[in-house]
């Protein structure tokens, strides 16, 4: 069998430009996390929708409790914020458990 | 505004609608022997609610709203009670127009309507359920 005598190295210098491709992602991504935000700014934004319907229930029910607001109201307030809040939740458990699922593939 | 959301806000108008109904029965049902006070006075006069369809820009959708609160135009009933301060020279005294029995079918009609609403609601709600269990799957 006929093998040049630079195979080896040729062999060792893609194997090494191939490894500088792969981590070179890792280091841009590393420098600027700010770019890998769209989730964080999904929960976020989540979070703050819920946050402002469970406070509008929260009125209602003080509003109840002196007096002033109607049981249909607080009612439907209630539950407007539960829904949103079981929606914000159900996501999170599906990115979550899509993240676990890529921490567990073997490389 | 998801139209989910918005069916939830309708229907919730619906409850404010047959509560509001509610309100004016009780009304004819504890005045029903609100009589004349002076001869010749009006006795309570029986009140009716309206429902209108009102346009709502924001969810693009029909909301129920109660209306004016009419009056029933129908005639007075006429008791003989010649001992009552306020009956007139005949000895009749005018009592409301309030007939128990229709109140009454008004109330369950009131009622059967009001159920529908939360049936509305809790459909709703399963069927967002039911949306959110294909990401729970």
């Amino acid at each position: 069998m006929d093998v040049p005598f630079s195979a080896a190295a040729n062999a060792y210098g893609a194997a090494q430009r191939l490894m500088g491709q792969a981590a070179n992602p890792l280091q841009q991504d590393a420098k600027s996390p700010a770019q890998g935000g769209d989730f964080a700014s999904l929960l976020s934004s989540g979070v703050g929708e819920v946050l402002a319907t469970g406070r509008e229930a929260d009125q209602k029910a003080m509003e109840m409790v002196n007096g002033n607001a109607n049981v249909i109201d607080v009612v439907t307030a209630i539950s407007e914020t539960e829904i949103a809040l079981e929606t914000l939740v159900t996501v999170r458990d599906k990115v979550i458990s899509a993240y676990e699922e890529i921490m567990r593939m073997p490389i | 505004m998801s139209d989910f959301l918005t069916s939830l806000t309708i229907a919730a108008g619906g409850l404010h609608a047959q509560s509001a109904r509610m309100r004016v029965i009780a009304e004819n049902m504890a005045n029903s022997d609100s009589a004349a006070k002076v001869p010749g006075g009006e006795p309570y006069r029986r009140r009716m609610p309206t429902f209108e369809a009102v346009f709502q820009r924001e969810m693009g959708a029909y909301k129920v709203q109660v209306g004016r609160i009419a009056y029933d135009q129908s005639e007075f009933q006429s008791r003989y009670e010649p001992g009552r301060p306020a009956a007139d020279e005949r000895g009749y005294l005018l009592y409301p127009n309030v007939n128990p029995l229709i109140e009454t079918m008004d109330m369950r009609e009131a009622q059967r309507s009001y159920e529908a609403n939360p049936n509305v609601v809790s459909v709703t709600r399963q069927m967002l359920g039911m949306t959110l269990d294909i990401l729970r799957g």
